[in-house]
């Protein structure tokens, strides 16, 4: 009961204090609410369409000019020039100007009439990963599509009736079943992880913020006394309307990615929510962990920033764990947003067994230990004078 | 009386030069982040990016057919370069398990007929099953089980041509008439450091001075260090001095970032340096000074030390997402890729990758280069006006 008061005496002296000062507000609401609502708007076009193409076409018969429509017609690329030389692509292509050339060099027609096998380049800017990927694949499925018409074209004239040339062209075909994102969306995968790293940002600051503003202001005593000397109710008082805004955030967070943009969620719902509350439970305890360290706002404040920064690369979700060094592989599981990003696929994306997910949520429990580590350290920020006033 | 004016604002600028010097390097929080993060970020990113590509990712094959044909067939896969048959589980079930361990990422279903329809000039249908849940994986298993497939049952059909009496080339011609060669420009592996490094290093250039001219600017209000600017009994310090000595410090440690980043890590990651050195300063020069005179704008409304940081470090993910580099220009709505202009970054960016990856020309970046001209222009009024506001409040005070 004496505990439960002075926590509630914390709690609402924290609430004063969060009322009184707009970098709290700034913190915890207005600058997690725009960030989300930034990244909502900057992926709703979703996937990039009608990339522009430079065709340079020296065959320039009725069958190049088909295949040229046929590049045209796929949903990613889209005929916006027609060139006379390759210097001159080149150039278009360093302006920024086109993603790809096709070169359709001459002898095209004539070669196809006369039984000989044909070339067509297309040489495409590598510079994006994600723009090339789909002018690969679609000038590809183009070129693909006009060989086939040719082929069965030849074939009718041999006397094949049009089933049997089908049946002999492509004697290997597959099934394509994509597994677990069966829309194949850049942007939900990208916008499942950009929305957690902005909030373990703003978890991260405001954590460090709200305790090292006491030391900074030499108020850390008084909140302190406050607790009735007890330093594990002084934090946990002062970081539960953190804790409460910070989940109601993440709860955001999951109606925007599954309601309004439509992710996919094929797992366990209660699972997935615990997650989340364990995510911004283990950041603020990274943060409580930053400031006792360090015992100083600024300095941890830089620390905490750099480290909440870094999660998004060591998450593995767009440059695979796969392909990195062990000792980097490693470096990955100090961030706990690796085991939430492992979670949501599992979860969210593949529907897994709750079996296969458990132990990411108690890996991300883990980090929970450390502020309880470390509270002789704050104890000793919060009576020593000489570590209060600092910038 | 022109000369004597003229030296004296040359006095006051070396004296905030000297001032501003003095004080970024005897402040270890405003040096963590002007040189320090650069190190720290640019190393930190390209040794998690070292390898540029994932090869040989592991995918399960159940060989429901068993035969000498399917097994031809798992062979052609293992030798991908992407791919690594790293089980052969007996049903789809036990497939799919391994994929929920983590073990592989994607399953590739060989019929059990396979050998017989093959012998039989039937149509085989093979099941394959991608996870689309890391997007890169996805890819690259898709693309090489895809060539894959399309290359044995190319030379299924040119046998079978061949058989009914075709000659070598005219089957070859008959089975595909027109081949697609793609050939990959300025990142001919694919690689994604490669592919992203440059643009976050040209964003972190950008932060780091924004937040760090915000965090001295923030400090100097805090401890009411703008005060010294006004001798007593004088007239106030004129307001062009004031930010021209403080951007050449920045100018100073910028140019020691980026000979340390052009000069020494670009080297040692071996990423691609096609940029002729006099397009690249000429280019750099604006974006630099457009980075300072922002963050002097900026600086100017910070009332304490730690403003610039918490309101700046979140932006640095949206800002690279705006430059286009990474996210497909294509993608960003038009209105907010125009918005983003405001940002020296994502001309930056954009035309750093075009002169250092891909070899561009002064004039063929010039839409980048003005706007960022623009900018530095834009910015250095607003670094003025900022300035001149904060002097008159601390006048009208005393």
């Amino acid at each position: 009961m004496k505990y439960l008061k002075a926590f509630w005496r914390v709690f609402i002296r924290e609430i004063e204090i969060f009322g009184s000062h707009k970098s709290f507000y700034r913190l915890s609401l207005g600058l997690p609410i725009l960030s989300f609502l930034f990244f909502v708007v900057l992926f709703h076009n979703g996937m990039p369409r009608d990339m522009a193409v430079a065709v340079l076409d020296q065959d320039d018969t009725p069958l190049s000019r088909q295949l040229t429509r046929m590049i045209d017609a796929t949903p990613s690329a889209r005929i916006a020039y027609h060139i006379t030389g390759m210097a001159e692509g080149e150039r278009m292509m360093k302006q920024g100007k086109i993603d790809a050339i096709v070169y359709i060099p001459d002898g095209l027609e004539k070669g196809i009439y006369s039984a000989t096998q044909c070339d067509v380049v297309a040489y495409i800017n590598d510079l994006n990963l994600v723009k090339n990927g789909m002018l690969t694949k679609d000038i590809q499925t183009a070129v693909t599509t006009f060989s086939s018409g040719i082929q069965i074209q030849f074939l009718m004239k041999k006397g094949l009736s049009e089933k049997q040339a089908y049946d002999q062209m492509m004697p290997i075909y597959f099934e394509k079943h994509v597994l677990f994102n069966p829309y194949v969306n850049y942007t939900y995968y990208l916008l499942s992880i950009f929305l957690p790293v902005m909030l373990l940002i703003f978890v991260v600051i405001s954590t460090i913020f709200t305790i090292g503003v006491e030391l900074k202001n030499g108020t850390a005593g008084e909140w302190y006394a406050t607790s009735g000397y007890n330093i594990l109710i002084a934090v946990a008082g002062k970081l539960t309307p953190y804790t409460v805004i910070f989940f109601a955030l993440c709860m955001l967070m999951n109606t925007i990615l599954f309601k309004y943009v439509g992710v996919p969620m094929n797992g366990n719902v209660p699972l997935f929510f615990l997650s989340g509350l364990i995510f911004v439970l283990a950041y603020q305890a990274i943060g409580v962990a930053i400031v006792s360290l360090l015992g100083n706002l600024r300095f941890a404040l830089s620390i905490g920033g750099g480290y909440s920064v870094l999660a998004f690369t060591f998450s593995g979700l767009t440059f695979p764990f796969l392909a990195m060094d062990l000792p980097l592989q490693i470096f990955g599981y100090i961030f706990p947003l690796t085991f939430y990003v492992d979670i949501f696929i599992d979860q969210a994306m593949r529907g897994a067994p709750v079996i296969y997910t458990v132990h990411y949520v108690v890996y991300m429990a883990i980090f929970l230990l450390l502020p309880l580590i470390l509270m002789p350290r704050l104890k000793r920020l919060c009576t020593d004078k000489k570590f209060w006033g600092k910038l | 009386m022109k000369y004597e004016n003229l030296k004296l604002k040359w006095r006051e600028f070396t004296d905030v030069f000297r001032n501003e010097f003095h004080y970024v390097f005897h402040d270890g929080g405003v040096l963590l982040i002007v040189i320090g993060a650069i190190l720290i970020y640019a190393t930190a990113y390209s040794l998690a990016y070292k390898n540029e590509v994932l090869r040989d990712i592991p995918v399960a094959v159940v060989d429901e057919s068993r035969t000498p044909a399917s097994r031809d067939l798992i062979r052609m896969f293992d030798a991908t370069p992407n791919l690594l048959i790293a089980y052969k589980p007996t049903s789809l079930k036990e497939a799919q398990n391994l994929l929920y361990d983590r073990k592989i990422n994607g399953i590739i279903v060989i019929p059990a007929d396979y050998e017989k329809k093959l012998y039989r000039n039937e149509k085989i249908n093979l099941s394959i099953y991608t996870d689309a849940s890391y997007f890169l994986m996805y890819r690259q298993v898709f693309y090489d089980v895809t060539r894959s497939v399309l290359q044995s049952g190319l030379e299924v059909e040119w046998t079978r041509f061949v058989s009914s009496g075709a000659q070598s080339e005219q089957a070859k011609a008959l089975s595909d008439p027109v081949v697609l060669t793609i050939k990959n420009l300025y990142n001919p592996y694919g690689g994604y450091a490669t592919f992203i490094m440059p643009a976050i290093i040209m964003v972190i250039i950008q932060q780091t001075l924004l937040i760090g001219i915000g965090m001295v600017g923030g400090t100097w209000r805090e401890k009411r260090l703008y005060q010294t600017l006004i001798p007593v009994g004088e007239k106030r310090m004129a307001v062009l001095p004031i930010v021209l000595g403080k951007s050449a410090v920045y100018m100073l440690i910028s140019l020691f970032n980026l000979l340390y980043v052009l000069g020494v890590h670009y080297y040692f990651f071996g990423y691609p340096q096609n940029g002729a050195p006099q397009t690249l300063i000429a280019f750099l020069i604006p974006y630099v000074l457009a980075c300072i005179f922002g963050g002097i704008a900026l600086s100017t409304l910070f009332k304490y030390r730690e403003n610039s940081l918490i309101l700046l470090l979140f932006t640095s993910i949206p800002f690279l997402m705006l430059s286009g580099a990474s996210l497909p220009r294509e993608c960003i709505p038009d209105w907010l890729y125009m918005i983003g202009k405001i940002v020296p970054s994502s001309s930056g960016v954009d035309g750093f990758l075009r002169i250092q990856t891909m070899g561009a020309t002064l004039s063929e970046v010039s839409k980048q280069v003005i706007t960022l001209w623009v900018l530095t222009g834009a910015y250095f009024f607003l670094a003025c006006l900022g300035m001149r506001s904060i002097l008159r409040r601390i006048e009208k005070k005393a």
